[in-house]
């Protein structure tokens, strides 16, 4: 039986248009691609050590 | 592909052939972003946009300047109804790839479009407002809210979906089961609307095994017609009979006598009521006419008052001027006896006679100084004269005992003389003679002052003393 309070909590307000900028700037956009390039940085910093 | 390192193109290698860099790994990971678009394409074509989305969601997180997969996430995210989502994702994209991106079209289609950007923004106000509701357990209000946004943005599977658990909630499956339905129709695999519509199924089952009391259900929900008239379904039941005859006339009867209790109770007093407003209006504005008008007669009457009084004054001062003993008519004894003076100085008597006549004690302040000149003139010509005259006949009248002629003589001859002083004396004599001690005793007194220290002065006093003297011993 579904527990109606329950589900309401997976409801979460709609962002508005004006809060739209906020979101764009704070959203993470860090990808795999990103990982990768780092991890290769550091290995090849640990070797010039 | 572009090499991580230096951006070049690479090539089937595994290594940049510009910088020599390991792309091995990186190309696998701008595969593995590449096979989640693709999934999620395919998801999308089938309108799976929950599925879809999850893929495309994945595929950045393997490459987040994967143009394509972005515009498509944004794409699914407008055809589930979150409009702001869609709109974040097209400007990321724009940010990451300023020309030839499709994204840019996507964005100019709705901002071009002001009223629809604000509609958008209502749905989204009035979406969270409904949760609102919903958290505040007011539901009847959260569903009106959400058919309101239903009816703005009727691919939002959220609202859909909340509306449909509002209504498993208030156990109208039926209803549910359409929105859901609606869901589907847009996202054709979405975990919860297929969870939400599962429970309906379940508890549908339930019900099912109550079989009679649903096919009663059923039966009578098969007893009435249903039809569509817009946008609104009439339901027509089929076995009520219409009403007849006698029961019609009844009803008409008692439809017209609850108009007249309407009218009687409810219309009838707001007309009182408004015809005593204005009839108030209309006596306010009467009594103040009649303030006016009464504040008008006052002064009239005040002025009627004025007017008469000096009317009366005037009359007075004409009346003054009239008569036997007034100014005009002394005028004209003063000329008449000018006349007499200029025609016969001789005839003293009767100049005097005429002078006689004026009143100048009376007509002191009318009189002008001309008047007075002449009237002086002729007195201090005549007057010795007359006075002579006067004492004469008084004297003799005093003598023969005829004291009342002697007394009018005597007064007439100091009159004309004031410095007569034995007509004074004998004037004096004469009232006492005549009995009038009064006078007799203020004749003397007037003597006494006038001319003191004369021998008929010394008389009078002791005329005086001896008049005392009896009036003590009477």
């Amino acid at each position: 039986m579904i527990d109606f309070e329950e589900e309401l909590k997976k409801f979460h307000p709609s962002l508005e248009i004006e809060e739209a900028e906020e979101a764009i700037y704070n959203q993470d956009l860090t990808d795999m691609a990103d990982v990768l390039v780092k991890m290769i940085k550091d290995v090849k910093e640990e070797e010039q050590r | 592909m572009n090499c991580y390192n230096c951006g070049c193109r690479l090539s089937e290698k595994n290594f940049c052939t510009s910088c020599g860099a390991d792309v091995a790994v990186y190309k696998k990971i701008i595969h593995i972003s590449n096979r989640f678009y693709n999934d999620g394409l395919e998801k999308a074509n089938v309108r799976d946009l929950s599925g879809a989305i999850i893929s495309l969601r994945q595929s950045l997180k393997f490459n987040k300047n994967s143009i394509k997969a972005r515009n498509l996430l944004g794409l699914v995210y407008f055809e589930s109804g979150e409009v702001v989502a869609a709109l974040s994702e097209w400007v990321i994209s724009k940010n990451i790839r300023a020309e030839k991106n499709v994204a840019d079209d996507y964005i100019n289609a709705i901002q071009a479009n002001p009223t629809r950007l604000d509609t958008i923004n209502q749905t989204i106000k009035k979406y969270n407002q409904a949760l609102v509701y919903c958290c505040q357990d007011s539901l009847d209000l959260a569903v009106i809210q959400l058919k309101k946004v239903l009816s703005l943005n009727p691919k939002f599977v959220r609202a859909h979906q909340l509306l449909a658990l509002i209504y498993i909630k208030s156990e109208e499956l039926e209803k549910a089961r359409r929105e859901l339905e609606k869901c589907l129709a847009v996202d054709a695999n979405n975990t919860t609307t297929l969870r939400y519509l599962k429970e309906i199924n379940s508890v549908s089952a339930l019900d099912g095994d109550r079989g009679q009391s649903a096919k009663e259900k059923r039966k009578s929900s098969e007893d009435v017609i249903r039809y569509q008239s817009g946008n609104e379904t009439i339901i027509q039941p089929m076995n009520v009979k219409e009403q007849t005859g006698f029961s019609s006339i009844f009803n008409i009867i008692i439809g017209g006598v609850i108009g007249l209790a309407v009218a009687c109770f409810l219309i009838l007093p707001a007309r009182i009521s408004a015809a005593k407003v204005d009839m108030n209006a209309e006596l306010k504005s009467v009594s103040e006419q009649s303030d006016v008008k009464s504040s008008t007669i006052a002064e009239l009457q005040q002025q009627v008052k004025t007017l008469t009084s000096s009317n009366g004054e005037l009359k007075n001062q004409v009346s003054s001027y009239e008569g036997d003993s007034g100014t005009l008519q002394a005028g004209n004894n003063l000329i008449k006896a000018a006349q007499l003076y200029i025609a016969d100085p001789s005839k003293v008597e009767d100049i005097a006679n005429v002078l006689a006549n004026i009143d100048m004690e009376n007509n002191g302040e009318n009189i002008s100084r001309e008047f007075q000149s002449l009237y002086t003139t002729l007195m201090d010509d005549i007057g010795p004269k007359v006075s002579a005259t006067y004492y004469s006949t008084g004297y003799a009248a005093y003598k023969k005992g005829d004291y009342a002629n002697a007394i009018t003589d005597l007064t007439k001859a100091f009159d004309f003389d004031n410095t007569n002083i034995e007509a004074l004396y004998n004037l004096g004599n004469s009232y006492d003679k005549n009995g009038d001690t009064a006078n007799a005793q203020k004749t003397y007194a007037k003597l006494i002052e006038l001319f003191p220290d004369t021998e008929r002065a010394k008389r009078a006093e002791a005329n005086i003393a001896q008049l005392n003297a009896q009036d003590e011993e009477q």
